[in-house]
């Protein structure tokens, strides 16, 4: 897997008591067109709270182009931002 | 009384590890700490000193505290980051937090050093707590600490200099000989570079020469300062660790300007605007202050100071930026200024006050400025300001590093 760490737009479930859940999100490609990803499932997620900066990281696997891919999300809680990690 | 094991935590080139990892963590290819690099100010503001550089940034003898562009005379290659000072707030309050779940006793002395009672958790030994603490933190928080073990916090903190980086030292009494003694005096905490001077020139070079000294040879030469050191260097000390912060004598602002000030209107702008923050900081701890000063630095780097004892005690920003107004008007030769600065000492609590005869006191001023203190707290400073300064590229608030958040200063008492 190969750092990105390119902020994305996402659509998430807050729960009651887990973690967000990534649902879908879209992302700008080369061709500057949104592209929709639909996240299949997620492996796990873990936070981490490097130099105090807490952050959710998500393990996720989803189809694009009909090629099952497994990547890295990246949810930042003090800004609410959404990152495509690494994929 | 049971003997105190005092943990002293440093963080290890702070501002720039805590840069370092938060850029890691945002997918940065390079750590900032594997190559030479150092956080420094804006030079375009005239800020421009190194605050903290990398182990490879030593090396080629970048010190804290120099010109970027001497540094950068040093090492031509060298990466150069801005401070965050809301980052390492962050960083510093998270080191703070694992560390409470160690003792009830842990005080911040600055930013990047933490003081820890350990003395009352006989259960474990301090040792194994000690790395278990330093590898939680490079694990979790992804930076690295030196802790210093002694029986109190001035052997602790020289303990946590030894050998850098990542790493735990003890310092106990029967070890000051070894340890401690062969270290050149200025090593010493509290020793600077007149004191060092004044040692060396009776031919003191190390601290075990200070330490063998007669205690009343160096009362009868340096007073009561060179008593305090004489005892550091025999490892005397035994200040409390404190968790709550030792009361404040004074507040003080100030602000070295991105160009020459040389016209009385914009100096009384940055005096007004500096009053308008320590203002803010004295209301804020529900004190009033009586002296008020006024320090200067021109362009050619020197400085000067006025100060001035009002009958009653103050709080209004007003009364402060009168005062300094007044002050300033008095002790400026009219030349160009650099740095200007505001402060207000000895404090009275602002419960009751005697009122003067001789000075106005003015109770709509009080309610006003606690307005716009609640205004200012409820939607950021910048919410209300004065109109001298639309338009005139000073900031209408000028003080302190990070804005809307105290942040923890270095003190000369433990």
């Amino acid at each position: 897997m190969k750092v990105l760490m390119k902020p994305i737009e996402m659509i998430a479930w807050f729960t009651k008591d887990k973690n967000p859940i990534p649902l879908r999100y879209r992302i700008v490609d080369e061709n500057n067109l949104y592209r929709v990803v639909k996240v299949d499932k997620v492996l796990f997620a873990e936070e981490e709270k490097l130099a105090g900066n807490r952050m959710i990281l998500y393990r996720c696997e989803s189809t694009i182009n009909n090629i099952r891919k497994i990547y890295e999300l990246k949810y930042e809680i003090d800004t609410c931002k959404w990152f495509l990690f690494k994929i | 009384m049971k003997k105190r094991i005092i943990f002293h935590i440093d963080v290890n080139s702070a501002y720039l590890s805590w840069e370092a990892v938060y850029r890691l963590q945002h997918g940065a290819a390079i750590d900032l700490r594997d190559i030479p690099s150092i956080v420094g100010g804006d030079e375009s503001k005239r800020h421009g000193i190194v605050l903290a550089r990398s182990i490879p940034a030593k090396k080629f003898g970048i010190l804290t505290g120099e010109t970027i562009y001497s540094a950068r005379q040093k090492c031509p290659n060298l990466t150069i980051v801005p401070p965050n000072y809301e980052r390492y707030m962050k960083a510093s309050n998270s080191m703070i937090k694992l560390l409470e779940g160690y003792s009830p006793y842990v005080q911040r002395y600055s930013i990047d050093e933490v003081f820890m009672d350990y003395s009352y958790n006989s259960e474990k030994n301090f040792l194994d707590t000690a790395y278990e603490i330093k590898e939680r933190i490079r694990e979790e928080l992804g930076f690295t600490v030196n802790i210093g073990i002694g029986p109190n916090k001035l052997l602790a903190k020289m303990a946590s200099d030894f050998k850098k980086p990542n790493r735990v030292h003890t310092l106990f009494h029967d070890e000051i000989e070894n340890k401690m003694w062969p270290l050149p005096v200025d090593e010493l905490f509290m020793v600077g570079p007149r004191t060092k001077a004044k040692l060396n020139k009776r031919g003191i070079f190390t601290i075990g020469e200070l330490a063998k000294l007669d205690r009343e040879y160096i009362y009868s030469w340096l007073k009561k300062p060179g008593l305090v050191v004489w005892e550091y260097a025999n490892g005397i000390e035994n200040s409390p660790v404190r968790n709550t912060p030792l009361p404040i004598k004074s507040i003080g602002n100030s602000t070295t300007t991105s160009y020459d000030v040389d016209n009385r209107r914009e100096s009384h702008m940055f005096l007004l605007a500096l009053s308008e923050m320590v203002g803010m900081r004295v209301r804020n701890l529900e004190q009033c202050g009586r002296v008020i000063s006024v320090s200067l630095k021109n362009d050619k780097f020197y400085s000067y100071s006025h100060q001035r004892k009002l009958s009653i005690a103050t709080n209004s920003t007003n009364v402060i930026y009168r005062t300094a107004k007044k002050l300033f008007d008095e002790m400026w030769q009219g030349e160009p200024i650099r740095r200007f600065s505001v402060s207000i000492s000895e404090f009275y609590s602002n419960e009751f006050q005697q009122l003067s005869l001789l000075e106005d006191y003015n109770e709509k001023e009080e309610i006003l400025d606690k307005t716009i203190d609640k205004i200012r707290n409820k939607y950021g400073y910048n919410s209300i300001i004065r109109s001298c300064f639309l338009h005139s590229g000073v900031r209408p608030i000028i003080g302190g590093v990070v804005a809307e958040e105290d942040y923890p200063m270095m003190s000369s008492l433990l």
